[in-house]
């Protein structure tokens, strides 16, 4: 067993007893004071860090660093694991928390060098591009349109979902205790179907309409406003309640990926790239005992149990990376592979038999 | 056709999925007196350290057994009238059925010291064993648990790991000589030690002393030692659980497991046998039921393909196995004889037997390659991830030692980034 992990069906926190609906309706409620008061704003200019959003950029890098060491205390005998947790904590660090501060201290427009569209999809719309610099428009287009997609075939999604972006970091850190509590049911996958391509298609629609109303709102006022409507309501519905508010504020009763699982247009458009890349979770043949650790402790809600039991290999749009199915079997059967699957000449083709 | 199966373990429940592929009509009858839906019995040490709740190793969704029509019942079976094709429950409700498949599964033997009988002494097999220990193995409390195989070691690492001290007393001198020689063996104690775990070797067991509210007060050695104790885990070993099949007439073996021919077919029309209560004959000719989650998988599933009609034969292929002795991850491939008695004499392999074996320096990390002649015949695989279908394939195509060595690394099956640990050589 792994020793972080004793007791965690028995503590009423991490099995959505009243503490946990309690600690859910605080999370909700931060967000939404964050999103939609100024509540924050005398607490920023207090301690100094000038707006809200640094503020919450603050706790939310406080949360991961101390995330970060609460996993590491946990999980860290796994090299996978460390290694993954220093560079998603350290890319938060950095990228999205120094860096935009300093170049705020030098009067340049704060970016955050570590999100793309479509999660921010704002980096794509019109108003972002015309008031960047070329090198940063460059690296927003080239990330978003021709690396992630080219890192996500070769790597899988997971060297951004599970390596860079926040949004995984948090989930991976500071909302690690509650990873078991993902919705396993073939239903649950059903739902995440649907929405999370829906939410794609949303994404990309909502960037179609913003572009076409940079080329010609100025001639027809109707689709101006239809435009900045759509870009609103974007912001409030996906950005605001799904991302944040329900992102966050469900870690404690559906688990740390609702938003990675059934929204986020990134992870959508990587996982299909990633369905038919080299990214795979091999399983080892007639070797799984079936005892649930892997699908258990799946924050995407895979139930990887059943792929391990019918020796077949996990090739999931939905499936994130993390490593923990391969680091808690206790049989060893599962390995996060993007080797290229090929046989070298002249070697026989071993068919293993599955069983009698 | 009423195919009826009694056991919903994973002998059970495989030939039960099995039975259902092959026949869209048939009705399918699982019987258990233990749980409602299968679950994965190895996962009983993750449900007692509270890492998995009992919902989360059941392998199939509760509603799923509706869609495929498995019926279910939860009863104990009192009786088996093979003649009249009819099982009698212990509350005395018949249930009459075409085909038969007893996957009854194991219970644990039991110890046969004074004071044996009554609270606080433990076994962990079943579901009930978990919850009787659960209530009694509270942080705190010391435990005393006999037995040197698989379930003892994973008992004491639970229990450890909960708060429970732990004195692990084996009776053979060294831990698990069915698989481990001496040196690996050294490796496991040293690590279970390293973990607060008591470990102690070559003793035998005279007496579980009770005080005078019967309650246990400790467990005494054939050294003269003693070690206080409020719990007592038996571990030594399961026996079939066939006690209802004294008066049905089926042969049984000696040991109580039920005769099977190669179609695990028992001596009773109309009746199969699979899984731990089934006397199957082992790749060195002798008779024994194999008692092992993979063996019980496939026999199985080679049950329903008899009872449909199929002309079938169980046969084990190349044997594998894996376990995992706190973190140390165990796999073994192929021929990896056993080196020590039961009563402490050696064992003689035989003299073509040979084998090499390497440690990591200073890691609880060994290989052992056991040769015959010059051909690599078994793979005893200690502290790292090892893919068995590679090391079985070598094992079938009788390679050398030295192409194996040559090799070994295409075998690894650590986690990534885990990267290649290796021997000095």
């Amino acid at each position: 067993m792994q020793a972080g992990l004793l007791d965690t069906y028995r503590k009423p926190t991490l099995t959505r007893g009243a503490l946990a609906w309690a600690l859910s309706a605080v999370l909700s409620a931060f967000y939404l004071v964050l999103y939609f008061t100024e509540a924050l704003t005398p607490v920023a200019r207090a301690t100094g860090l000038g707006d809200k959003w640094t503020l919450y950029g603050f706790l939310y890098t406080v949360a991961m660093v101390a995330g970060g060491v609460y996993f590491l205390r946990r999980h860290g005998n796994s090299r996978y694991e460390r290694i993954r947790t220093i560079v998603v904590v350290a890319v938060q660090v950095v990228l999205a928390f120094a860096l935009p501060i300093v170049m705020k201290v030098f009067g340049a427009r704060e970016y955050y060098f570590s999100y793309f569209w479509p999660l921010k999809i704002e980096y794509l719309y019109p108003s972002v591009i015309l008031s960047h610099p070329f090198l940063i428009v460059a690296w927003s287009f080239v990330g978003s349109l021709v690396a992630f997609p080219v890192l996500a075939w070769f790597l899988g999604k997971r060297f951004y979902c599970s390596w860079v972006c926040g949004c995984g970091g948090l989930a991976n850190t500071a909302g690690e205790p509650f990873r078991h509590l993902s919705d396993k049911s073939e239903a649950a996958w059903k739902v995440e179907k649907v929405s999370v391509y829906l939410v794609l298609a949303i994404a990309v629609a909502a960037t179609v309409v913003v572009w076409a109303n940079w080329a010609v709102g100025s001639r027809h006022p109707a689709f101006a406003s239809f435009a900045f409507a759509v870009q609103k309501w974007y912001g409030f519905a996906i950005g605001a309640m799904f991302a944040g508010v329900l992102g966050v504020g469900l870690y404690p009763l559906m688990g740390t990926r609702v938003w990675c699982r059934f929204g986020c247009p990134m992870a959508a458009m990587l996982g299909i790239i990633q369905r038919f890349g080299r990214f795979r979770i091999t399983v080892k043949k007639d070797m799984c005992i079936a005892c649930g650790n892997c699908s258990t402790y799946c924050e995407m809600g895979i139930d990887v149990r059943s792929y391990a039991m019918a020796n077949q290999d996990v090739r999931r749009a939905a499936c994130v990376g993390c490593g923990m199915c391969a680091h808690l079997c206790p049989r060893g059967v599962l390995k996060l592979e993007n080797r290229p699957v090929r046989l070298k000449a002249g070697q026989p083709i071993r068919v293993y038999a599955a069983g009698p | 056709m009423h195919y009826a199966i009694l056991g919903n373990g994973v002998a059970g429940m495989e030939a039960a999925l099995a039975l259902r592929r092959r026949d869209a009509k048939a009705r399918i009858s699982l019987i258990s007196d233990e749980h409602d839906f299968f679950y994965s019995r190895p996962a009983l040490m993750y449900v007692f350290c509270g890492q998995l709740d009992l919902r989360g190793t059941e392998p199939y969704e509760r509603s799923s057994y509706d869609r495929m029509r498995l019926e279910r019942v939860r009863a104990r079976v009192g009786a088996l009238d093979a003649g009249r094709r009819t099982l009698a429950f212990d509350d005395g409700r018949p249930l009459a059925y075409d085909r038969l498949l007893l996957a009854a599964g194991s219970r644990a033997r039991e110890g046969s010291w004074p004071g044996t009988k009554g609270p606080g002494v433990h076994a962990f097999v079943t579901l009930r064993d978990m919850e009787a220990l659960d209530r009694d193995a509270r942080p705190g409390r010391r435990a005393v648990v006999i037995g040197g195989g698989l379930i003892g070691v994973e008992v004491a690492e639970v229990l450890l790991r909960r708060g429970v001290s732990v004195t692990f007393v084996i009776r053979e001198s060294w831990y698990f000589p069915l698989a481990l020689d001496a040196q690996e063996s050294q490796v496991v104690a040293e690590h279970m030690r390293a973990h607060g775990c008591d470990v102690r070797l070559g003793v035998n067991v005279t007496e579980i002393a009770r005080d005078g509210d019967g309650r246990v007060r400790s467990v005494r050695l054939e050294d003269g030692g003693e070690v206080p104790c409020d719990v007592v885990v038996v571990a030594i070993g399961v026996v079939p659980n066939t006690g209802f099949l004294a008066a049905s007439g089926l042969r049984l073996s000696s040991g109580g497991a039920i005769e099977v021919d190669d179609a695990l077919r028992t001596s009773a029309p109309d009746v199969w046998a699979a899984g731990d209560c089934a006397n199957v004959t082992w790749a060195d000719g002798s008779r024994r039921p194999e008692q092992l989650w993979y063996t019980a998988r496939d026999q199985g599933r080679v049950a329903a393909r008899s009872m449909s009609g199929e002309d079938v034969t169980y046969r084990r292929g190349t044997w594998y196995n894996s376990a995992k002795f706190f973190d140390l991850e165990w796999t073994t491939v192929g021929h990896v004889p056993a080196l020590l008695n039961w009563d402490n004499t050696p064992l003689d392999p035989g003299p073509a037997y040979r084998s090499v074996f390497e440690r990591v320096p200073d890691r609880p990390v060994t290989w052992r390659i056991v040769l015959e002649g010059d051909r690599v015949a078994g793979f005893n695989m200690l502290g790292g991830r090892w893919n068995h279908e590679v090391l079985r394939a070598w094992v079938e195509e009788e390679r050398t030692l030295d192409w194996v060595r040559a090799h070994l690394d295409e075998a690894r099956f650590d986690e990534e980034l885990g990267g290649p640990v290796r021997a000095g050589r």
